[in-house]
């Protein structure tokens, strides 16, 4: 090299030396300073944490003054540390004041929706409860109407002069309701056979059987005839008062099934007989 | 008894237990400050919630430890601040982070509640 250079370039050196200059940027500051611009920008730090983010504040300006001092690089690089960390604290104390804001917040609107569900159980419990009351009163009136139904049939039955046998309802026609000897009705009977058509009209789901009965004088035959006749007679009048004939079942069972003695007049009359014999609500007859 | 029997060996014992105070040229109650903060970081779950934090500060209070060992008490005073200013931080951050979570069950259980009306609401038109 050579020596006249020399001189000037050692005076540029000293010269520079001298005056300092700003000291070159030290890059963990920086980063500190604008972690920290960024904090300061925040509108929920600076609401929720604004005394953290002045001791990050307090913290990068202590950092600059030791840079501006030229202080040790290890210091400088120290304290923008402090004020990250700072920064940092400020961010977390803004989250964790803004977080316990939103429970306080919360916690009534949880206690309201709590109170709706009491409600809508209270609704649903008293809708149970209207309901059940609603088919109490259906099947106290489905009751009632069934011993409506049961009192208007026993008067019904009455009107009929049926009796309740094992078998069921039994209508006697007796034998004065018949010519004698004869299978005609007599006008007497016609009017009961109207009020039997009358009570089938009533309760279509019963059915009847006709059964016609003699004394025990004249032959066998004869009466199995006779009893016959006087069923079909009794079947017939049915008919024509416009019951229908799958409803009607006629027997003619002859002198087989006396209910009184044979042996006297009075005895014999009361053999001498038709029975209709009512059905069950199924339609069934129970056979003799 | 002499007085100054008994007070000239009473100087050598102060002098020498002042002696041994002032070797440890260091603020040791800065080291047990650092440690506290940890330990009460620590006691709220920072091991859960921060827990590069947590360990940090206490990489950093050992290191301070050793430092003052050394008698290297800059470098002990940079660990010591570093160590708390972590621990301060594992702290808020771990209490912050337990705060969030009790947000999300809170608005979760108010979600849910919310559907169980809707439910029985459905059920009372029925």
């Amino acid at each position: 090299m050579k020596s006249w250079l020399l001189l000037p370039v050692i005076s540029a050196i000293l010269f520079l030396a001298a005056c300092g200059g700003p000291p070159a940027d030290n890059p963990l500051l920086e980063e500190a300073k604008s972690e920290y611009s960024a904090a300061e920008a925040d509108t929920a730090i600076v609401q929720f944490a604004p005394v953290a983010l002045k001791e990050a504040e307090e913290s990068l300006e202590l950092g600059f003054e030791l840079w501006e001092e030229e202080a040790d690089k290890v210091r400088i690089e120290h304290q923008a540390y402090l004020t990250l960390q700072k920064t940092a604290i400020a961010r977390e104390t803004a989250n964790l004041n803004a977080a316990q804001n939103e429970i306080e917040r919360a916690e009534p609107e949880r206690q309201q929706v709590l109170l709706d569900i009491r409600h809508t159980e209270a609704q649903l419990a008293e809708n149970r409860a209207q309901q059940a009351l609603e088919e109490a009163q259906r099947e106290r009136e489905a009751a009632e109407q069934a011993r409506r139904e049961a009192e208007e049939l026993a008067r019904k039955v009455d009107e009929l002069e049926a009796r309740q046998t094992q078998r069921g309802l039994v209508l006697t026609l007796g034998d004065v309701l018949f010519d004698f000897d004869e299978a005609t009705l007599r006008s007497g009977g016609v009017r009961t056979v109207a009020e039997l058509a009358g009570f089938l009209d009533e309760y279509p789901e019963r059915n009847v059987l006709i059964e016609g009965h003699t004394d025990n004088i004249g032959s066998e035959q004869y009466n199995l005839d006779l009893s016959e006749k006087r069923a079909d007679a009794v079947k017939q009048e049915l008919l024509n008062q416009g019951i229908a004939s799958d409803r009607i079942e006629t027997k003619g069972l002859g002198m087989a099934h006396p209910v009184a003695s044979n042996e006297t007049s009075a005895g014999r009359q009361q053999n001498r007989r038709v029975e209709v014999i009512i059905s069950d609500q199924d339609g069934a007859v129970s056979e003799r | 008894m002499n007085i100054r029997n008994f007070a000239i060996p009473l100087i050598w014992v102060v002098a020498g237990l002042t002696a041994a105070c002032g070797s440890t040229n260091f603020p040791v109650e800065k080291l047990a400050e650092a440690d506290i903060a940890i330990q009460q970081a620590e006691q709220v779950g920072a091991k859960d919630y921060a827990p590069l934090e947590i360990r940090e500060a206490r990489r950093k209070l050992d290191t301070a430890r050793s430092a003052v060992e050394e008698e290297d008490y800059e470098k002990a005073q940079i660990y010591v601040e570093q160590a708390l200013v972590d621990a301060e931080l594992a702290h808020i951050k771990t209490l912050s982070g337990k705060a969030r979570m009790a947000v999300t069950e809170l608005r979760e259980s108010i979600r849910i509640l919310e559907e169980e009306i809707n439910r029985n609401r459905l059920q009372n038109t029925n």
